[in-house]
């Protein structure tokens, strides 16, 4: 009976330890814009599996529309696009990178909802974006009502994710950590359609044949802004700056032309926030 | 620490949590009948078998439990074989975790004593009969700590399979994180739940251990 006291009050010990650590982990650090100009680099957390938005090219360089923002916005705190750390993160762990301090800022083609803007601060948005569904060319989803007690594949931490949840439960989700394995498993046929971003369905289409996205425009128009840490109103404030500076003098065009013109053509206005 | 939301989130929890012993049993089962067979080859020197086996524990135990999954999930559609989540899980657990068994059951059939085997020939019993009341019971009393472990560490390793979209205890711990972002209530509840699994295996372990102990040396 002694060793079985002994065991259970071993564990609890841990079990407390543990949750002590948790609290310390969460407590957000204020105000670092200070501590950016200080170190002399901003950390920055991009995507490294979502061309042409956040990617990592073959020299293993960070790429893509959202690290060209970054660089603009490194380059204004800092002087040089060049100090930034880049952070690669994935969908479902954006919020929780921001909140234990491991990035200054967001720019993961993160998409505005109410939940997300409870527990993190969002920036003035620079792109538009809708939800879109993709399916193999001989067996098109073209109705949201066809995938009935159908396998629809999702990105853990999406918005698809949370719209067909909360609005669809007779769509059985098989959800995934990266986009890759996402993709991977449309092309096993381990669902019938995949629900993505419409711009990253469309870039994802025209790469690979046999795919189409016959639906693009799901739910309400969502707005992408770039995260920073709830209260953060410093480095908000220079942020908000920073993509006002990038409408107005046109260099958000300049940054599409370079990045997304090849993709999706001219469908700026579309994807372009005003 | 959101109350109400944990009350909210505990049935999905509980489903993950029965996904997650469902996996642990299929794997721990398996893995012990296989991993008995593979030593048993490998202590009897079954001709040609010794070499194969070897050679699996080695495969088997220098490979991340992870990519073990990948190849059977991502890599096996590439030649026409399409198992789902579970299927992978179970085939990957059994795979890593037979070696580990198989090691331990080893470990306790080389410890017997050869005057064990030669008393029991004395007795007059048959091969068959030598292993199953002599041998065996006395192997597994010294195995079993390490089965034990074992055991725990099969356990703990179900959560790789999240990786493969089954819905386990890590799969809606990180699903609920991204749909919600209530961190700390979602890993309060996944330390929970396998505090809530391993603690009585744990312990269920080490009293078998301590009877072992006594019914060996009368302490």
């Amino acid at each position: 009976m002694m060793k079985f006291q002994k065991t259970v009050k071993t564990a609890l010990l841990g079990l407390v330890a543990s949750l002590s650590f948790l609290s310390i982990n969460t407590v957000a650090q204020a105000d670092t814009l200070d501590t950016i100009k200080k170190n002399d680099v901003i950390r920055i957390g991009v995507f490294g599996d979502k061309p042409p938005f956040g990617y990592v090219d073959s020299q293993g360089k960070n790429q893509g529309f959202d690290v060209e923002i970054a660089k603009e916005i490194a380059n204004s705190l800092l002087g040089s696009p060049d100090k930034i750390q880049f952070v690669l993160t994935e969908a479902a762990n954006r919020v929780e990178y921001l909140r234990s301090g491991k990035v200054d800022l967001i720019l993961a083609n993160f998409t505005q909802t109410p939940q997300r803007e409870e527990v993190v601060d969002f920036a003035h948005p620079y792109q538009k974006v809708q939800l879109g569904i993709v399916s193999p060319e001989n067996a098109q989803i073209t109705d949201i009502a066809q995938l009935k007690d159908k396998v629809l594949l999702v990105n853990k931490g999406t918005t698809a994710d949370i719209f067909f949840t909360r609005n669809h439960p007779d769509i059985k989700l098989l959800k995934f950590d990266q986009n890759t394995e996402t993709f991977d498993a449309l092309k096993d046929g381990r669902g019938v359609a995949l629900a993505h971003d419409n711009a990253l369905l469309w870039a994802w289409a025209k790469e690979n044949k046999g795919y189409n996205v016959a639906i693009s425009n799901i739910g309400p128009e969502d707005k992408i802004a770039p995260a920073v840490q709830k209260g953060d109103k410093a480095l908000l404030e220079a942020v908000n700056q920073e993509i006002d500076r990038l409408k107005k003098e046109g260099t958000l065009k300049v940054i599409y032309d370079k990045t997304l013109l090849p993709i999706y053509g001219d469908r700026a206005d579309e994807l372009l926030a005003n | 620490m959101n109350w109400d939301y944990i009350y909210q989130v505990i049935p999905q929890f509980y489903r993950a949590a029965l996904m997650t012993l469902s996996l642990s049993v299929w794997g721990v089962v398996l893995s012990l009948i296989v991993g008995l067979g593979i030593a048993l080859l490998v202590t009897y020197k079954i001709k040609g078998f010794t070499k194969l086996a070897k050679g699996y524990i080695e495969l088997s135990r220098n490979t991340p439990l992870l990519i073990q999954l990948f190849f059977l999930y991502y890599g096996l559609p590439k030649i026409g074989i399409k198992l789902d989540g579970f299927t992978c899980g179970v085939i990957a657990l059994v795979f890593l975790g037979a070696s580990y068994m198989a090691e331990s059951f080893r470990a306790g059939l080389q410890a017997i004593p050869k005057g064990q085997i030669e008393a029991a020939k004395a007795l007059g019993l048959n091969k068959k009969q030598q292993f199953i009341y002599v041998v065996f019971p006395q192997a597994w009393a010294i195995a079993l700590p390490s089965i034990g472990a074992n055991i725990l560490f099969l356990i703990k390793e179900t959560s790789v399979v999240s990786a493969v979209a089954v819905a386990e205890l890590m799969f809606v711990t990180r699903d609920v994180i991204g749909m919600d972002y209530k961190t700390n209530e979602a890993l309060f509840l996944l330390l929970m739940s396998y505090l809530i699994i391993l603690l009585p295996i744990s312990l269920y372990v080490r009293y078998l251990e301590n009877r072992m102990r006594r019914a060996k040396y009368g302490v």
